[in-house]
């Protein structure tokens, strides 16, 4: 159905896919798998039509095809489920099922009677309870993923990508779903399933496409695979070359959050941090992981619950005021609030701590870039001096800036949300090794992270959150996939 | 009936606001004022109202594609006084005057939307350099009122169908009519997806450049026309006309519920916040205060609007 050869793509800076291939059959489920950054996305938008490969064929249904805008690859017969959805919050969930094939009545006008009834039936036939009058910000995410898996029922695909569509689902309605796609795959249907869970992918699908850092691995049969196997294409290396030894003895608690509320996503949640260990928030995309860390940060207002630090208790917290406490902070999304992008390496280090690099009120450019120098050298950033700009570096260089900044002003905590996304694998390796350093210089370090291996391989101690409450504690040999999976899909007891 | 309601109150709760606002405004104006509430003085708001009317529906597009449109002043500064200059009271030249305004106004949208998707720079910036560039065209033409219309062309604001203002007879068909298309037409719903989330609408292969000429074209249209029934009232084109229209043609859109923001709102909502601006300038003249101050006012209520619907945004 499929066939993909020798496909490049760059971005300014990356190169996003290098000479990759993948073949799809009619009436098979292929799984796409590798960690973040080895380019399934950029794959998947090129198949979609939302960018032009820069080399390479793309053969479809019998034909080399070049298509020019997502219209095109629709026509073609091409159904895409985004990751991050493709839903428009301000219309109802009929109107977003039915988008660009409205059903037609009186003088060919929109027919919403029938949007209504028609949608209805997609749901019911995907065993959901959904509102189709409801307006799609306020379903909840597992739900707004049952629409946008609706939307792939509407018309006749050949061939559909799923980008982890269980990332916001569990228990029931994976069920659901796989049901679905089997019965579409039955039908003759191609599809091309992208997960995480690797679990997932032996239970659904047939074969496997591994990619590593923009480049094919492999493409085998799943029957034939174990899961060792599987890893270890994917990673590229050994699991232990890639992790730094956990710590024996953590120090003192450092940071108590206690009863922790924020509006609508996070309900009640308590943690510790202690000096000398690395904490893992884990949980599904939606659990309320970076709105509690947020929380704690003052970035986000708390409704309920206090933070102890230092001595002292705080209802309410402030960026400025953890920021005093010693509390630092990096972002998931390194480009929109962490960095700024245009300006050098130096500004950018020097950014949560221009007191040390300025005499009264004026700066000190030449402190500045001593600083930088040593800090360069100090977590080997791989850059052209102070005053490389940061937009050019690679993923895992400008998160060294990010930790090198942070690094700075906080004494006590720092939170690390996907610290490692979009990073390649050795400058991953890299950076846990400065995150155990960091803690065992005594800092507390909390990581936010959805990569199970990470969290499995680096963390002393993990939290589980499921839909806003933190539902499990692990530490030691209880830190495994079957448990954290349990802990982050099973129902509130409540 | 239920579903009718819900349907309002989701997605068109401006509307019942304004509506409100529009009775306390009316019950207040009885009070103070003996001839406020009179047949007459209501159907002279209607007439009033008109131009306000047709450049907020114009406007109301632009908004919900997430954009704006703040040339749509020196639009109606331009088309009225080339109405007036090419037409100097020839009615064969009127003709003309009427189809090249209305062809200039669906051009200048046209190039506001090509200028934001081409050249990738804010409508905002766009719309306000062509502001610009159109007031200087204008003043370029002619620095004072210029030409005049045939007799019986004010008959245009001051005459009467079905006992109504033509004005508002016209307003109301444009308002109606638009409102079946957002609702009934697919290249509505693109309209709304299209300010709701771009990216989106790309990554669907919905026609979002269509969508935006549409809009930004049919704004400059509805700018055209607004001077028509300016000139019918004045009697000819001024340079400065269309001055106040830029702010004023967005008030009525965002007390009408209409996000800023794209994605949210309807013309229906837009239509009962231009009675309720036209409502309130015509009760701040019983007051007798002046029309500076109905300006601050204005400015006032654009403020307190869109604070109030930030509340309501998305929570995705």
């Amino acid at each position: 159905m499929l066939t993909i050869s020798k496909v490049s793509k760059s971005f300014p800076g990356v190169k996003a896919l290098s000479n990759v291939q993948l073949e799809v059959k009619a009436g098979e489920i292929h799984a796409l798998v590798g960690e973040n950054g080895a380019g399934k996305s950029t794959l998947t938008r090129i198949i979609a039509g939302v960018h032009k490969p820069d080399e390479g064929t793309i053969e479809f249904d019998g034909e080399i095809v070049h298509w020019d805008s997502p219209a095109a690859a629709k026509a073609a017969g091409i159904h895409v489920i985004y990751q991050e959805f493709v839903l428009f919050p301000n219309l109802t969930v009929a109107e977003n099922i039915f988008l660009g094939h409205e059903r037609r009545g009186f003088l060919n006008g929109i027919d919403h009677g029938r949007t209504r009834q028609d949608a209805l039936d997609l749901l019911n036939r995907l065993g959901v309870s959904i509102d189709p009058d409801a307006l799609v910000s306020e379903l909840s995410v597992a739900d707004q993923q049952m629409v946008e898996i609706a939307k792939a029922l509407v018309h006749k695909v050949k061939l559909l990508i799923l980008d982890e569509p269980t990332a916001v689902i569990a228990g029931h309605e994976v069920e659901l779903l796989f049901g679905r796609l089997r019965a579409l795959r039955d039908d003759g249907v191609a599809i091309i399933y992208i997960s995480h869970r690797l679990e997932e992918i032996f239970d659904l699908c047939d074969r496997v496409t591994v990619f590593k850092d923009g480049q094919f691995v492999a493409t085998e049969t799943l029957a034939e695979m174990t899961n060792d196997r599987l890893v270890s294409l994917m990673v590229g290396r050994d699991m232990s070359e890639l992790f730094p030894p956990k710590s024996s003895a953590p120090g003192p608690v450092v940071l108590t959050a206690t009863n922790i509320s924020v509006k609508g996503r996070v309900h009640s949640a308590s943690l510790e941090l202690r000096a000398g260990e690395i904490t893992a928030l884990s949980g599904m995309v939606g659990a309320g992981r970076t709105e509690l860390a947020m929380a704690i940060f003052g970035g986000l207002p708390m409704i309920g619950g206090q933070v102890a630090i230092g001595g002292e208790t705080f209802t309410r917290m402030t960026p400025s005021l953890a920021i005093e406490k010693g509390i630092g902070l990096l972002t998931e999304d390194r480009k929109g609030q962490g960095l700024a992008m245009l300006t050098d390496v130096a500004t950018n280090i020097s950014a949560s701590d221009l007191g040390s690099v300025s005499h009264k009120g004026w700066l000190n450019h030449g402190r500045e870039k001593e600083i930088a120098v040593s800090e360069i050298a100090n977590y080997r950033i791989a850059c052209r001096g102070p005053q490389g700009a940061v937009l050019t570096m690679s993923g895992g260089n400008q998160q060294k800036v990010l930790v090198a900044r942070w690094a700075r002003t906080s004494k006590k905590v720092i939170i690390m949300d996907e610290p490692t996304r979009g990073v390649d694998v050795g400058a991953k390796a890299e950076i846990y090794r400065i995150m155990r350093d960091l803690a065992d210089r005594g800092l507390a370090v909390l990581m936010i992270s959805s990569e199970m291996p990470e969290v499995i391989g680096l963390a002393d101690r993990v939290y589980v959150m499921r839909e806003g409450v933190i539902t499990a504690e692990l530490r030691g040999d209880e830190i495994a996939e079957n448990r954290i999976i349990q802990a982050a899909t099973q129902k509130r007891a409540s | 009936m239920i579903a009718t309601f819900t349907f309002l109150t989701k997605r068109r709760g401006g509307l019942l606001t304004v509506i409100a606002l529009i009775l306390v405004l009316t019950i207040f104006g009885v009070l103070v004022s003996e001839t406020f509430g009179t047949a007459s003085n209501a159907l002279n708001i209607l007439e009033q109202s008109t131009p306000l009317a047709l450049v907020s529906l114009g406007q109301t597009l632009v908004i919900i594609t997430g954009g704006i449109d703040l040339s749509v002043g020196s639009m109606i500064s331009l088309a009225s006084v080339l109405l007036s200059g090419i037409t100097n009271g020839d009615p064969l030249m009127m003709v003309v005057a009427l189809a090249t305004i209305m062809g200039a106004g669906i051009l200048v949208g046209l190039i506001n939307a090509g200028a934001s998707i081409y050249l990738r720079v804010h409508p905002l910036v766009v719309t306000l350099g062509m502001g610009a560039i159109l007031q200087g065209l204008t003043l370029l033409y002619t620095q004072t009122p210029i030409g005049k219309m045939p007799k019986g062309f004010s008959q245009l604001a001051y005459g009467k169908v079905l006992g109504l203002p033509i004005g508002a007879v016209v307003t109301i068909a444009a308002f109606v009519l638009t409102a079946i298309f957002l609702r009934k037409v697919p290249l509505g719903r693109y309209i709304y997806a299209t300010g709701d989330d771009a990216t989106g609408a790309q990554l669907m292969g919905l026609p979002r450049h269509k969508v935006l000429f549409l809009a930004y074209g049919f704004c400059g249209l509805m700018a055209s026309i607004a001077a028509i029934f300016l000139v019918a009232r004045l009697g000819s084109g001024q340079p400065y006309t269309g001055q106040n229209f830029t702010l004023t043609s967005i008030t009525p859109v965002v007390v009408g519920g209409t996000l800023l923001s794209g994605g949210r709102g309807g013309v229906m909502g837009t239509l009962m916040g231009v009675y309720m601006v036209s409502l309130l300038n015509n009760l701040l003249n019983f007051l007798s205060l002046s029309t500076h101050f109905q300006l601050i006012v204005q400015g006032l209520i654009v403020i307190i609007a869109v604070s109030v619907y930030v509340e309501n945004k998305r929570k995705v």
